[in-house]
């Protein structure tokens, strides 16, 4: 099995927020706190608007990890990266060093003050006992420990955000592609591997693009 | 921490990790971009807790002892209908699972959807947690049984003065929230009291819709489903935003998008469905007329129409083929709508060689003064083309709330009892004998002469309290109001809403929050209103029908919370005090139709009872198959519906047993007989490839045999498949049967129920039964109408909205004539028409203000911006208005701003300058409500009840208007000017 | 690998030598995470019946991993239009 992914289909997405609400139900993030948000770009403007959303991408090398000053991070086998919040100072080089804007920081009164880091969990809980009342406390739901997937994936309105086994993501995004014969452009295909004809076959190995 | 946002004019740091996505992301600036505040101060009134968690408190489920149960139950936030799996523990809802299952929404959801557990947390919850009285200015906490007592007082008092009362002084708004068994008992409650005073959402919403397509061909509904866009080769959505207003249905278009099918959007605005087009075609608001039959007009010049089915099928295509190939040739079409002459044709071109292909329309259609012509040219079109009755292709009319689809079938319309029979002598006739009620008691609750004329609309309720009381078509003034799951933001004119207010004796609103209704009174008044808490439909058990005319059964997740009661209680309990609730049950001579049940707070009607009753009652619409039994079974087992057909090839329920093979998901309504003919019910209307018993039908004889000399009847041939008789015939009737020699075919008991009776009268149900057993439709066999004679405009005529901002246009396609008397009203058109132009109004607002939706909020709005998980989305409202507009007006991106209109209202609202709409439109949602003109009326509502978020709601600042045949509101077009604060 | 000059090589192989090649796949390393310990989703016991959790064998990773890509494909809509 591969790791565990998100990946959001910018053809789909009709910015409604699906997944931004079933983040907050589900983990009962407070007012503040945006695990998950959809981003557009080029909003209104005619043919060119496209909306994403984002959330920790789970990097597998990911620089929140790297930078952290009291190594909270850890990776689990799936390709989850998560925290322990009773680890964390609130120092925000993580967030600093996400290029996604991944950590989140509860405001807690005066200005400036931070609180523990919070990020999307890929609804796997945190370092407590899975499934308990201190784990939801503090990192929110474990649907992984439930056999189901995260809640923001599960309930777009128009499967645009897909999450779990980065194969099977592969597999479903694959086979949208190939229907509509578009959509990858979003994603920097034509800056790896040239402007395509869509059907068309890639280029020969060692031929001049 | 704020929400990452991106600016045009932000310059990013280019750190070696971003750059790229950076590069992407350098152009956005969206409507999140108003997320300026985190929400702090708003967001300590949410949750006033300084760790990084709320705890759920009381929710929180312990290890021991722990009863789990799961609910299915139906979001009620819009007509998709997406299911939802409600995990119950201990009574507390905890939690909500997709529905995978679902064939309607295959387990997706939008944000309101995806948040709707918020209505079961009581953790700092903003609803209204008990009864209110408005005294001295306060709003004080009361019994039940006070509130009951006082208002009931006030009532019977009203109805009793000889002098300026009667029944009629009373208006109830009832609502498109309600599920079909509470609609229904609303009818009826208010028919109990005397008064055809009564209405609901749809009036604003689809009301045009429903007369002008029941007019056309039968049914004024959705002609097929959302799931059958995935059979169809071309979409053109006119007047609908489904990305925000019906998201979960793009799931549906955008598959069959990908599999090739054509999205054309054509708006005035820029919006996120037109975002997902193929084709965009930008339009004047309100010329949606000229745009149709300009498209029309290129389809008629190649020769693009359907013409065997024309011939078939349809009435009158020859006089609008003849007036719209003279009136709307490519440059009329221009002059009107400002598309250009080869959009209009790429559009007819996509669309006549991609059939089947439907036309899909929410209020862009609807909200006109011609809305019934404008939704009745779509249906030309679509007859023109030869899409309406089969797979893939037809007129989708997306409705708008939950239940509105169910409330309009059976629920408290001002001119007709349940099922669209209408309130004529016959139509009575037929329900008292359903509702097991003396005739002679109810004919003696109306005042004399007003049992059978249709009553006042939601939308002109001010004028039935503030116009003079001679040209109000009945007794007395209004002097009541019951606001019974309605807000009263959704209504234009809102200054004048204000000082009816003023005028009232009583105000009674019944919904989970105090709505924008209690502000608005608490602001001009100091007493006279009281507020009861109402559960939500999650809170109770009950049927809502989805816009594909689908049954889904809603079973009750939790108690209702704080000292709420369901709607049915409170009917229920009222009507005792009233003196109608024996007849309220249906007991009368040792029989009760409906039983009552034990709820919180006391009795009330058992929902599967009054089903049970709709059933029996409501035969012309086809409500009578669906009996609890089978909408329950079809619950338990979704996943054996077919997601293009809807249809299951096999299944067994497990409970019950109940065979589920060739039933249509929900038994999408005309499901014809009795629950024991076990008819599947109809997926696709009008549908002759199909036979009867397979969810086949064709045209509706409702409009006479034959006009001016021309068969109106369907042709030889043109007949539900496999029908024994292959020509158009009149409906069925006791003669009909006789003379086609089939009569001997219905039971000793049918046929001494069925003599003297039409199909849609006959209760025993036979006369159906033997139609349907030889391939027949009951309702007859005609022709659709393109021309329907009946209505002020026969063909559909192009007129220009009320306030224009083209005094050329208006002179050349003026309005109706002012008519003294429409829904017991005066109702003006021409002379107000003439006066914006006189009075120059086009130069002083030049500015279009058109109103819609957004998908974080529903209706008037209270609900929604309670949940913070979705007021924390939209936290401002806003008016989108275009760079150069804002650049004209020296207008900032971000900035408040006053949208002045001609009612002399200013409300104060953020400009958000953006492309999406043209130079000459400004769009506002109409979703916020709790500020009144710059003033932030959080003073004004209970303590602890008002929504998080709070805004001006743009029908403060909208104008008189009203569709001619069905009084609905021209809320999509009027005149603003913009300036700033 | 380019030829180089002896004394090039032993230079580059100074350079080289104690960083260790690097790793294309990041390997986690025990010892670095300083927080408390967590356990495998597929540890525990699956959610009672009727409580809409997924099944499978406590402990046994592939049946667990079956389950999820199993359910994963609910977010593929061609799965349940075209069962």
């Amino acid at each position: 099995m591969a790791r565990m992914k998100f990946l959001c289909d910018a053809e789909r997405c009709i910015e409604c927020n699906g997944c931004v609400t079933a983040c907050k139900n589900e983990n009962e993030v407070p007012w503040g706190v945006n695990r998950r948000r959809v981003v557009t770009i080029n909003d209104g403007v005619i043919g060119a608007e496209k909306s994403i959303s984002v959330a920790c991408m789970h990097c597998s090398d990911a620089p929140c990890m790297a930078v952290c000053p009291v190594d909270c991070f850890y990776r689990t086998d799936d390709g989850v990266v998560l925290h322990d919040k009773d680890l964390c100072i609130g120092c925000g080089y993580c967030f600093y060093a996400c290029p996604f804007g991944a950590p989140q920081f509860p405001q807690a009164g005066a200005f400036g003050l931070r609180g523990k880091m919070d990020k999307c969990t890929f609804c796997a809980g945190g370092p407590e006992a899975d499934r308990s009342e201190a784990e939801f406390k503090k990192y929110g739901r474990n649907r992984l420990a439930e056999g189901k997937l995260p809640a923001c994936a599960e309930m777009c309105s128009t499967k645009a955000l897909l999450g779990g086994d980065g194969d099977v993501i592969a597999d479903i995004y694959r086979e949208r592609v190939l229907r509509r014969g578009k959509g990858s452009e979003v994603w920097g295909w034509g800056t790896a591997y040239g402007p395509g004809k869509p059907g068309a076959q890639p280029p020969a190995p060692g031929a001049k693009s | 921490m704020l929400l990452t946002r991106k600016s045009t004019s932000d310059a990013m740091p280019q750190s070696r990790l971003s750059r790229g996505m950076q590069a992407a992301l350098a152009k956005t600036m969206d409507r999140r971009a108003f997320l300026r505040r985190s929400g702090v101060t708003l967001g300590a009134g949410a949750v006033a807790s300084q760790l990084p968690f709320s705890m759920i408190g009381e929710a929180q489920a312990k290890a021991d002892a722990v009863k789990v149960e799961v609910k299915r139950t139906v979001c009620t936030h819009c007509s998709v209908g997406c299911a939802i799996d409600a995990v119950v523990e201990n009574g507390v809802w905890v939690r909500q699972e997709p529905v995978f299952d679902s064939p309607l929404n295959l387990g997706a959801h939008c944000a309101k959807g995806a948040s709707i557990r918020e209505h079961g947390i009581t953790h700092d919850s903003h609803r209204l947690k008990h009864p209110v009285k408005l005294e001295g200015g306060k709003w004080k906490k009361i019994s039940w049984d006070q509130a009951y007592d006082e208002i009931s007082k006030k009532l019977l008092a009203i109805r009793d003065d000889k002098e300026k009362g009667g029944p009629d002084a009373l208006f109830v708004v009832g609502s498109s929230k309600h599920n079909n068994e509470q609609a229904y008992l609303l009818r009826k409650w208010v028919s109990l009291w005397g008064t055809n005073n009564c209405d609901h959402q749809a009036r604003i919403c689809h009301s045009t819709t429903v007369a002008g397509v029941a007019q056309t061909w039968g049914y004024g509904a959705m002609t097929n489903s959302y799931n059958d866009e995935q059979n169809s080769k071309s979409l053109l959505f006119l007047g609908s935003n489904a990305a925000e207003a019906h998201p979960v249905s793009m799931l549906h278009t955008l598959h069959a998008k990908e599999n090739g099918c054509k999205v054309i959007v054509a708006d005035p605005r820029y919006t996120r469905t037109a975002a997902k087009a193929d084709t965009y075609v930008r339009l004047r608001s309100g010329s949606d007329i000229p745009f149709i039959f300009g498209v029309l007009h290129h389809v008629f010049k190649n020769g693009w129409e359907d013409k065997q089915y024309i011939h078939d099928r349809v009435y009158g295509m020859e006089e609008v083929k003849k007036e719209v190939m003279a009136k709307w040739t490519p440059d009329k079409v221009t002059e009107a709508t400002g598309v250009a002459e080869a959009e209009v044709f790429n559009v007819a071109k996509i669309l006549a060689e991609n059939r089947p292909g439907f036309i899909i329309w929410a209020m862009g259609q609807t909200q006109h003064t011609n809305g019934n012509a404008i939704v009745r040219a779509s249906n030309i079109l679509m007859l023109a083309l030869g899409n309406v009755g089969r797979s893939g292709g037809g007129c989708n009319i997306y409705r708008g709330h939950d239940n509105v689809q169910g409330a309009t079938d059976v629920g408290p319309n001002p001119d007709s009892l349940p099922g669209y029979y209408g309130i004529l002598p016959p139509a009575w006739a037929h329900w008292t004998r359903v509702w097991n009620v003396d005739p002679k008691w109810i004919a003696d609750r109306y005042a004399p002469g007003m049992q059978t004329k249709p009553g006042i609309t939601v939308s002109r309720w001010i004028d039935g309290v503030m116009e003079k009381n001679e040209a109000i078509d009945q007794g007395p003034n209004l002097r009541a109001i019951f606001f019974w799951g309605h807000a009263p933001n959704s209504q234009s004119r809102g200054l004048e809403m204000l000082e009816a207010m003023k005028k009232l004796d009583l105000m009674v609103v019944l919904d989970p929050y105090p709505s924008a209704s209690a502000a608005m009174f608490a602001k001009v008044r100091k007493d006279g209103a009281y507020l009861l808490p109402i559960a939500t439909q999650l809170e109770t058990e009950g049927s809502a029908t989805a816009s594909n005319r689908s049954l889904q059964w809603r079973e009750k997740v939790i108690d209702p919370l704080f000292e709420s009661r369901t709607d049915q209680m409170v009917m229920y309990q009222l009507a005792q005090k009233l003196g109608f609730a024996d007849q309220l049950v249906g007991k009368k001579d040792g029989k009760q139709n409906i039983k009552l049940v034990k709820g919180k707070g006391g009795e009330e009607p058992s929902m599967e009872d009054t089903l049970r009753e709709i059933n029996r009652g409501t035969l012309t619409i086809g409500y009578s198959g669906q009996s609890p039994e089978r909408l329950q079974a079809h619950m338990r087992n979704m996943h054996v519906f077919d997601v293009k057909t809807l249809r299951a090839k096999g299944g067994k329920d497990a409970k019950t047993g109940y065979d589920l093979t060739g039933d249509y998901f929900g038994l999408p309504w005309p499901c014809y007989g009795t629950p024991a003919l076990k008819h599947p019910g109809s997926p696709n209307l009008y549908d002759t490839s199909k036979h009867m018993m397979d969810g086949g039908g064709n045209f509706r004889a409702l409009f006479g045999v034959e006009k001016d000399g021309v068969n109106l009847l369907a042709e030889d041939g043109s007949h539900p498949k496999g029908a024994d008789i292959t020509t158009g015939h009149p409906q069925f009737d006791h003669v009909l049967l006789k003379k086609l020699g089939w009569w001997d075919e219905l039971t000793d008991a049918e046929k001494a129920e069925a003599e003297g009776k039409i199909w849609s009268t006959d209760l025993s149900g036979g006369i159906i039964r033997v139609a349907m057993k030889h391939g027949n439709h009951p309702f007859g066999n005609a022709k659709a109408r393109a021309v329907v004679w009946n209505f002020p405009d026969g063909i559909p005529q192009h007129r220009e909205p009320l306030y224009s901002p083209r005094p050329d246009l208006v002179e050349k396609y003026p309005t109706h004539d002012d008519v003294k008397v429409l829904w017991r009203l005066p109702t003006l058109f021409k002379s107000v028409q003439q006066k914006a132009v006189a009075d120059k109004m086009h130069e002083k607002f030049p500015l279009i203000l058109t109103s819609g939706r957004l998908v974080e909020y529903e209706g008037g709005g209270e609900e929604t911006r309670s949940n913070p998980w979705l007021a924390e989305l939209q936290q401002d409202c806003f008016v989108e208005i275009n760079p150069k507009a804002a650049a004209d007006r020296n207008i900032r991106n971000g900035e408040y701003v006053w949208v002045s209109s001609p009612t002399g209202a200013r409300i104060k609202v953020k400009a958000q300058v953006t492309e999406r709409v043209g130079p000459d439109t400004c769009f506002i949602p109409f979703h916020f409500s709790g500020w009144w003109q710059g003033e932030d009326m959080l003073p004004y509502y209970p303590e602890g009840a008002a929504p998080i978020v709070r805004g001006e709601a743009v029908n403060t600042a909208t104008t008189y208007g009203y569709d001619r045949v069905t009084m609905m509101q021209e809320t999509k077009t009027t005149l603003c000017n913009v300036a700033k604060a | 690998m380019r030829r180089v000059t002896l004394g090039a090589a032993v230079i580059a192989a100074l350079f080289v030598a104690g960083c260790g090649e690097s790793d294309q796949v990041v390997v986690y390393k025990q010892g670095k995470y300083q927080g408390k310990p967590d356990a495998q989703p597929w540890d525990n016991a699956p959610l009672a019946a009727g409580q809409l959790g997924g099944k499978w064998t406590k402990g046994d990773r592939t049946s667990w991993e079956e389950q999820i890509k199993n359910r994963q494909l609910g977010q593929h809509e061609h799965r349940r239009i075209y069962q």
